[in-house]
């Protein structure tokens, strides 16, 4: 059994008297790769600073190689480093800011190796070292930020959001480099994204937040009010003219809902009246996810995104691709308000 | 106006011939000055991260006290130290009135809060993502110390300039507890004083000169300095 990395039971956070966090339980073993779904402000970033040791729990336990918080050992600290989601560069050359990190650890042996190598592995060749903080696009400012932390190759790499504000060329070297760290020195990482098919690639299990709980062992479809009340005691969502979803109403004046994406199904005809709740709508992308064996086809419906786990024989039946139309369906009792 | 226009022909020759009344004056004007910021830098850049980097209790009281320190007239400053430093004084056995430590010190004071309210806007105004990074990069309390302070270091570089400017242009610390000593304790600013009431325009107008080829000579090499970090 892998050793534990992080325990997490009865954690709060709060700010301003306000609790914006509180986990039950939270087990992350020693080289897991872990990722962190929901919406936004719903205490991903909060979380993961937690984990990177940057700010105390209001409450609760947390141990970090199964000791006490108040006991990690300022070395132990430096074995995790965070990437925040928009990177702040020394204002000095990309080659000191890489460096930086080597150089506050006292290390003077093999730097310039070691951070053109960094470089290297984030897209950027040594050309780059001489330049400026403020002569890069944000893609590369997000590239040296990563860079600075894989030449540390540190025990626990937490990435808040990484891939959010670059280009899709940054974000594609930036999910490789952050792939070559677990193959390379078994990295544990920690990654918030909202590029749900990135995470169902990467990690082994994916934590769903909301509003600083974890509402799912895995992806979640989210679904926000405004909820309309009909004539016949159920709710309705209007999602276009001609499409909405209907649901058992809730028993208090709750607006969100929440449905467990091995809960949909799809289907190329549209499924017939019934209990069933169908949405037409259009395939995205498709992703393979190896270690589950299955796909997560994420379809638009009307300007929403619905991500649809499946098992590779279900995908086959299909034969799905981008931009092929679908209808997509649950059981409104799949659906759990929030 | 001929008498200012003839000043400043004087004012000119004097320094052209290196007159060494005016000499001394500048001599003693730039020994003190300096050192006077560099103490002032020594004090002051640590007070003033801590203020605009740490929380604790009384800051914002504190904050304000610096802030007021900053409109300190000088001869309430020059009274405080002559108080000390007279032979009545605290610190009268050490025979520091009408010496040049005597106004280093109360130029220290001068400067004190410009270093310490500068520095402290400085870092206060760095980019709330500095900590988060240099924690996650590894750096402890002194390395994030050094490097917020680096990062810091044009409006530190501004702070020193303004406190120079500051010092360099007081009279009330240099004539109370300098005593305007000629060859000795004597600075431009009480140089002038003195020539002024005299009448003699044409010293205080060279005098005048030299301080603000002093100060454009200051603003001009940070000028140089900040295009060259830049870069």
């Amino acid at each position: 059994m892998a050793e534990e990395l992080y325990r997490l039971e009865n954690l709060t956070a709060a700010y301003g008297g306000r609790t914006v966090l509180h986990i039950g339980e939270l087990v992350i073993e020693r080289g897991a790769a872990v990722g962190f779904a929901g919406p936004n402000g719903s205490g991903k970033s909060t979380l993961l600073r937690i984990l990177a040791l940057m700010e105390p729990p209001t409450g609760g336990t947390f141990h970090f190689r199964e000791t006490p918080l108040r006991h990690v050992s300022f070395s132990d600290r430096r074995r995790v480093s965070l990437l925040l989601q928009e990177p702040y560069l020394l204002k000095r050359s990309v080659f000191e800011n890489v460096a930086y990190g080597l150089k506050v650890r006292g290390v003077r042996r093999d730097i310039t190796r070691r951070v053109i190598e960094s470089l290297s592995w984030v897209g950027l060749n040594k050309d780059f070292c001489r330049r400026r903080w403020h002569q890069l696009s944000g893609g590369e400012a997000q590239r040296v930020a990563l860079a600075a932390r894989l030449v540390l190759k540190p025990e626990v790499l937490i990435l808040d959001e990484p891939t959010a504000s670059v280009d899709a060329r940054s974000a594609y070297l930036i999910r490789e480099a952050v792939a070559r760290a677990r193959r390379m020195w078994g990295a544990s990482l920690l990654i918030a994204s909202h590029n749900h098919q990135w995470l169902e690639e990467v990690c082994e299990r994916v934590v769903f937040l909301f509003q600083g709980r974890i509402v799912n062992a895995g992806l979640g479809n989210v679904i926000f009010g405004p909820w309309k009340r009909r004539d016949d005691g159920r709710v309705e969502k209007r999602l276009s003219a001609d499409q909405r979803i209907v649901l058992p109403a809730p028993a208090d004046s709750r607006q969100v809902v929440i449905i467990d994406p091995t809960h949909m199904r799809l289907s190329v005809d549209r499924p017939a009246a019934g209990e069933t709740c169908s949405l037409a709508g259009t395939v995205l992308s498709i992703a393979h996810r190896p270690r589950a064996d299955a796909f997560l086809v994420t379809v638009a419906v009307d300007g929403h995104h619905f991500d649809v786990r499946m098992t590779p024989a279900a995908f086959r039946h299909l034969s799905l691709w981008p931009s092929d139309p679908v209808y997509l369906s649950f059981t409104p009792h799949d659906a759990h308000w929030l | 106006m001929d008498f200012l226009l003839d000043g400043f022909l004087q004012a000119f020759t004097l320094l052209w011939r290196h007159d060494p009344a005016v000499f001394s004056a500048i001599g003693t004007t730039v020994r003190v000055s300096t050192a006077s910021v560099l103490l002032s830098l020594l004090l002051g850049i640590p007070a003033g991260f801590v203020l605009g980097y740490a929380d604790f209790p009384g800051k914002r009281g504190l904050r304000t006290l610096v802030d007021t320190l900053l409109s300190l007239p000088t001869v309430f400053i020059g009274l405080l130290v002559y108080a000390f430093v007279s032979r009545r004084g605290p610190l009268g056995e050490l025979g520091l009135l009408f010496t040049l430590p005597a106004i280093v010190i109360g130029q220290t004071i001068l400067a004190l809060p410009v270093i310490t309210a500068l520095t402290a806007a400085a870092v206060e105004a760095l980019d709330r993502r500095l900590r988060p990074t240099l924690t996650a990069l590894g750096a402890g309390g002194r390395q994030i110390l050094l490097t917020t302070v680096r990062e810091a270091h044009f409006g530190i570089l501004t702070a020193a300039v303004t406190a120079y400017g500051r010092v360099m242009t007081e009279v009330g610390i240099s004539m109370m507890v300098g005593g305007n000593i000629k060859w000795h304790t004597r600075t431009i600013t009480t140089a002038i004083a003195l020539e002024t009431g005299k009448g003699e325009f044409a010293t205080g107008i060279a005098l005048g000169l030299v301080l603000l080829a002093i100060a454009l000579g200051v603003n001009f090499s940070l000028s140089l300095l900040k295009r060259r970090w830049q870069a």
